[in-house]
């Protein structure tokens, strides 16, 4: 009915401007999200995650393969040559990884979607408030995954899958498997501090499902650089395909 | 109720027609994100557009090759040569870097816009370029040269005008030859048109040492409710790579 209302709108004023009244309205429906709901602004992470823990400060439950990757991946970064990492040739992140690059995000809200735009990469993510997340079968697997989101109070509630397996989810080398789901919970805990907790499912690597806190502070008036991965690594973009 | 839409759909089309601003031919069925249409309001340009009528050569509004200097004529002429003997010059694109404007919003890929109350932001599909347009404030006093240049924003009426300095000069301004240096000043008025189902984006390049005076052209794209942008990865596979120097042997 809505819709439709509002269709009829758009006719009336068509009708009018073909009558030749004059029709100005720029109203420029800019979204103003509800004040505990409005992330919008440039936001910094706080800390070092660069080897992730889970919440309680431990290592996250690898299972016994897993544990033997990860293992492997510390080695090859202890000996400078951690070929695991694809962000040495200039691929995405992926998540959560971007997650804990020490390098601004911006976010920017519609009634429909969030957007994270993380500086690191020029990457953008959208959280989709508007579709449920597709079975993982039918989703092609690729760097960033798909999300989706729902808001809970004033908590942003995201999940997300549909990863490939050649991301790590942090620079330490934590493997997943590309059955792994993410949740999200996040929300601010004051005007200049955004909380996201994070919990990882991934029965092919973990023996349960874990969680880890970030929190990013507010960076007034900071504008993103042009970060170009490729244009320090020219010859990045040149390596094969991985897997 | 879908019913109703469409009728309300055709009766829009009708009207429009009758008026002979152009029956909308990218009319879709079936399930939508978003509205079958743009919103009424003439300043929300939210939503996924999708180039029309896409030309890898921007020509002049005059239906010509912009107007060069012996300079830019010459870097043209250079490229096309290199191009039919089957060892092309690379463009930004080809080693993963950001597009360049306008080159970027003469892409075949979508582009969603997003507004917020002091930004302007538009998310291409192609090589996740993200530009980002501040509205109502001047250029930075020092602006450091990259791809996107820095983007100011305001209204004039139903008319989004981007104006873009700061360019560094390792972009072209389409995929053929045309080039331009760091003192490269991009102006575009961006507005729908059709009744909501198009927008026009009028581009005004000027550039005095590649161009003997400032030259327009004009690219549309089509609201593309049915669309999201997808995840376009340069770096993974890149197939234009050139191996060393700044030409690829075939």
């Amino acid at each position: 009915m809505m819709r439709n209302l509002r269709l009829l709108r758009v006719l009336v004023l068509g009708a009018l401007t073909l009558g030749g009244a004059t029709v100005v309205a720029y109203a420029q429906a800019i979204y103003h999200p509800p004040p505990g709901q409005n992330f919008e602004g440039v936001w910094l992470i706080q800390g070092d995650h660069s080897a992730v823990k889970t919440i309680e400060g431990k290592l996250p439950p690898l299972n016994k393969a897993a544990a033997a990757r990860y293992a492997a991946a510390l080695k090859a970064r202890q000996n400078g040559k951690p070929d695991f990492d694809t962000i040495q040739t200039c691929k995405p992140h992926g998540l959560p990884r971007i997650l804990f690059a020490a390098y601004p995000i911006e976010v920017v809200q519609e009634p429909t979607q969030v957007t994270f735009i993380h500086e690191v990469h020029h990457m953008p993510r959208m959280v989709y408030l508007d579709m449920p997340l597709p079975e993982l079968a039918d989703m092609d697997p690729n760097w960033m995954g798909q999300s989706t989101g729902r808001w809970e109070g004033d908590t942003l509630v995201v999940n997300s899958q549909g990863f490939n397996d050649l991301t790590t989810l942090d620079s330490a080398g934590l493997p997943h498997s590309t059955e792994m789901r993410l949740a999200e919970r996040i929300r601010k805990l004051d005007a200049d501090t955004l909380e996201d907790l994070i919990t990882v499912t991934d029965p092919k690597t973990y023996t349960k499902p874990w969680s880890t806190r970030v929190t990013f502070r507010r960076q007034p008036g900071l504008r993103l650089k042009e970060y170009v991965c490729t244009d320090s690594n020219p010859e990045a973009a040149a390596t094969k395909p991985h897997g | 109720m879908r019913c109703l839409l469409r009728g309300s759909i055709l009766g829009l089309a009708v009207l429009m027609s009758a008026a002979s601003v152009g029956a909308p031919s990218d009319v879709i069925d079936g399930p939508l994100v978003r509205s079958a249409v743009s919103s009424s309001d003439a300043r929300d340009l939210s939503g996924v557009w999708y180039i029309r009528l896409y030309n890898p050569q921007i020509n002049s509004t005059l239906g010509r090759l912009p107007p060069f200097t012996a300079r830019g004529k010459a870097e043209w002429d250079a490229r096309v040569k290199a191009a039919k003997d089957g060892s092309p010059i690379a463009d930004a694109s080809s080693y993963c870097w950001p597009h360049g404007v306008p080159r970027v919003m003469n892409s075949p890929y979508p582009i969603q816009i997003i507004q917020t109350a002091g930004e302007t932001v538009i998310v291409h599909e192609v090589a996740h370029n993200i530009r980002h347009i501040y509205m109502d404030q001047p250029h930075p006093q020092s602006v450091t040269p990259s791809f996107l240049g820095d983007s100011a924003g305001h209204w004039e009426g139903d008319t989004l005008v981007i104006d873009t300095v700061g360019f560094n000069d390792r972009t072209w301004i389409d995929e053929i030859g045309v080039i331009h240096g760091k003192q490269l000043h991009v102006t575009e008025r961006i507005r729908k048109i059709e009744g909501g189902h198009a927008l026009e984006n009028i581009v005004r390049i000027d550039d005095p040492e590649f161009f003997t005076e400032p030259w327009y052209a004009r690219i549309t794209y089509a609201w593309r409710p049915d669309l999201r942008i997808a995840e376009y990865i340069c770096e993974e596979n890149n197939r234009n790579m050139p191996v060393s120097g700044h030409t690829a042997k075939k």
